[in-house]
């Protein structure tokens, strides 16, 4: 449909002078929300990452850091491995080769080591993944209460500050399948913070909605970003990319092609394959 | 483009108002062509000519003497006649209990915000007359048999039971899972003490007692086995797989009959000199393996159907395997099967007609039994016999049927 180059070429819905300040090399800068842990450890840590479906390569070596409350989108057209390079992330995939270390935790075999991995890295699909036989409030405590033993009362009072946030309180006691997409979308963020992550995964957020809704959803994740949530957006909204990222990355054919500041990699790519990308896409 | 329309007002948005009146509905549906028209005369006069046979069968010309001679063999076989007042307990115990368990059940849905505001006292009655007519019919044809003002009395006494209990479990604050699971639980081990314990041998259990007991106890049983296999059969595990796939083959290729024949070497799984189950454990255990073959294929195919993303969400969020299956893939299986396995337990109830193989009297080998008793033989009564079967059989499996389609409604909440 025509509206993303309406979003590239407009002004896009996202002021740039909203954008935090790029934290660079990994500075050390307050960090309110990770209290005391050390700060100048990068968040995520990508070494040399290959990853196979039976002969298809659809990771190829990735080398990625991403310092804390950095925001990273990753573009590049399908197939090229952005949602698999996130998803071995909380080891929705398991990665063949290399080494990912997620706030100094090595994903492994370890089982133990997933569940600690995943219990700080929240995860927001394209389809939004509700679950259909819980309501909202259920949704949203779900995991707290079951994993992170949280009381009922309690998980419920952080269930409806999240939805205020996400700006759908009146919305607690009904069942995904009552919601638009939108309203779905923002429940599963809201469902993803409810575990407190360190970490927001984001697989193609706005994908999967009607035109009309993606700017409420984008608003969420902007504010989100704004907070100083490290987070990581598959993506093909490049006004958001523009005003919410701190890096882009531009992955094609499963390998990372290039990474630059937003502002540099739209208006000046240094590879001829971002470049297409690009011109493609504008 | 034509020109600009005024906005419709609220009465265009009504859909438009058709009145039916009954002789509308049947010019409309039966005599709307001449071929129409053909059918229906046609059949309606065979099944007129049906209808009349069978109601003067039922009201007239059947001769019920030999169901009502036998009404107690028919409710319970041999079972001693001075010991009675162990299954009326249990009657009352099952009544009671069961009714307030009813009424928390109630208390909790009305407590749940998402639940839709209580329907008026009329809805209710009315909704409980749809739910309860084919076991009404039938609890009053046996007591038109039966003729005995004692057992007028203590059914009345029965149903004034569980409606008590039902009152008072509305009534009783702070209903939860727990404690009606906990509460169901007590109910089942003080009937089984209560029928077991310090009781008449099992070889004398017989007619309606059996059945029910038999389907009760293979349904409940085999409802979990039949879950652990679905799980095992989709287990990582090969070993676990190749056992689990193993089980469910072997028993669905072997016929019910020769499971139940072969059930006489179920001691030989057993620790020797350990127990050696009667007739009737041995009946239940081989019909709660059969049916948890089937109820494992059916639960797979609902785990099948559960979104590869729903499993990726839980995963994310930190769920372990065991809490993945539990609160996400069960309850969603489960929700897309009831129609199937309801199905598979109606069967089961009628398949347990199959244990007079082994011996055992159930309700239909009881009942075909009063034909060759000395009053009896040779008059011909089969028809009326098989008749009480069949409406018991029909009253179990209806409400069965009934109450799956009430489940189905009430778990759809929500669902697009």
């Amino acid at each position: 449909m025509g509206d993303k180059e309406n979003e590239t070429t407009l002004p896009g819905p996202f002021p740039p002078q909203g954008k935090k300040p790029l934290q660079k090399d990994n500075q050390h800068m307050s960090q309110p929300t990770s209290g005391n842990t050390p700060t100048n450890t990068p968040m995520i840590v990508c070494e040399g990452i290959y990853k196979w479906f039976d002969d298809f390569c659809a990771l190829r070596n990735v080398h990625l850091t991403v310092a804390r409350q950095e925001v990273i989108v990753i573009l590049g057209p399908s197939g090229s491995g952005k949602s698999t390079l996130i998803r071995t992330m909380n080891r929705l995939e398991k990665h063949d080769k290399g080494r990912i270390l997620i706030d100094g935790t090595e994903l492994t075999d370890d089982i133990r080591k997933i569940q600690e991995v995943r219990r700080e890295v929240g995860m927001v699909f394209q389809q939004f993944n509700l679950f259909p036989h819980l309501t909202v409030l259920d949704n949203i405590t779900l995991a707290p209460r079951h994993v992170r033993r949280m009381p009922k009362k309690d998980a419920e009072a952080q269930a409806i500050e999240l939805l205020t946030r996400v700006q759908i309180p009146q919305q607690a006691h009904k069942y995904p399948g009552q919601l638009s997409g939108g309203q779905q979308q923002r429940v599963a963020i809201a469902r993803a913070l409810a575990m407190e992550p360190k970490v927001m995964l984001f697989d193609e957020p706005t994908s999967a909605l009607d035109p009309e809704m993606i700017k409420e959803v984008l608003d969420v994740i902007t504010d989100l970003a704004e907070s100083g949530m490290t987070m990581i957006v598959v993506s093909h909204e490049m006004g958001f990319a523009r005003a919410a990222a701190n890096r882009v990355v531009f992955m094609d054919a499963g390998e990372i092609v290039e990474v630059n500041t937003p502002d540099r990699f739209f208006s000046q790519p240094q590879e001829e394959r971002a470049k297409t990308f690009l011109s493609q896409i504008l | 483009m034509a020109a600009i329309q005024p906005s419709p007002s609220s009465n265009d948005l009504q859909p438009p108002y058709t009145r039916t009146t009954p002789l509308s509905w049947v010019l409309q549906n039966l005599f709307n062509n001449w071929y129409n028209t053909v059918f229906t005369l046609f059949f309606g006069v065979i099944l007129s000519y049906a209808a009349y046979r069978g109601l003067r069968f039922f009201f007239v010309t059947a001769r019920w003497e030999i169901v009502e001679t036998n009404l107690t063999n028919l409710m319970v076989g041999q079972f001693p006649r001075n010991e009675l007042e162990r299954v009326w307990a249990a009657l009352f115990l099952l009544g009671g209990s069961g009714g307030f368990i009813a009424g928390q059940a109630k208390q909790l849905s009305t407590q749940d915000p998402t639940s839709p505001p209580p329907s008026p006292g009329r809805e209710q009655i009315l909704d409980f007359v749809r739910r309860a007519w084919p076991f009404t019919i039938l609890v009053l044809f046996l007591l038109r048999l039966s003729r005995s003002t004692t057992i007028m009395l203590l059914i009345l006494a029965l149903v004034a039971l569980t409606g008590a209990g039902r009152l008072i479990g509305a009534r009783i604050p702070g209903a939860s899972p727990k404690r009606i699971t906990i509460f169901a639980l007590a109910t089942a081990c003080a009937t089984l003490l209560l029928l077991l314990f310090n009781g008449p041998p099992s070889q004398e259990w017989g007619g309606l007692l059996l059945t029910v007991f038999l389907s009760t106890v293979s349904i409940l049983a085999s409802f979990p086995l039949g879950i652990l296999l679905a799980l095992g059969r989709r287990s990582s595990l090969p070993a676990i797989r190749f056992v689990c796939v193993g089980y469910i083959e072997v028993i669905r290729g072997v016929p019910l009959i020769t499971l139940l024949l072969l059930s006489t070497i179920l001691k030989l799984f057993l620790p020797p000199n350990s127990f050696d189950p009667n007739d009737i454990t041995r009946a239940a255990v081989v019909l709660a393996l059969f049916t948890a073959a089937y109820v494992a294929e059916i639960m797979r195919g609902g785990f099948q159907a559960i979104p590869q993303g729903q499993i990726e969400a839980a995963q994310a969020l930190g769920l372990v395997p065991i809490q993945t299956i539990r609160l996400i893939g069960l309850p969603q299986a489960i929700r897309k099967v009831v129609p199937a396995l309801v199905g598979q337990f109606i069967s089961l109830l009628k398949d347990t007609s199959l244990v007079s193989i082994i011996g055992l009297s159930d309700i239909l080998k009881v009942s075909r039994s009063f034909t060759s008793q000395d009053d009896f033989v040779g008059k011909g009564l089969t028809a009326e016999t098989l008749a009480a079967a069949c409406l018991v059989y029909w009253a179990l499996c209806f409400t069965m049927s009934k109450e799956s389609k009430r489940l189905e409604e009430r778990l759809g909440v929500g669902e697009r």
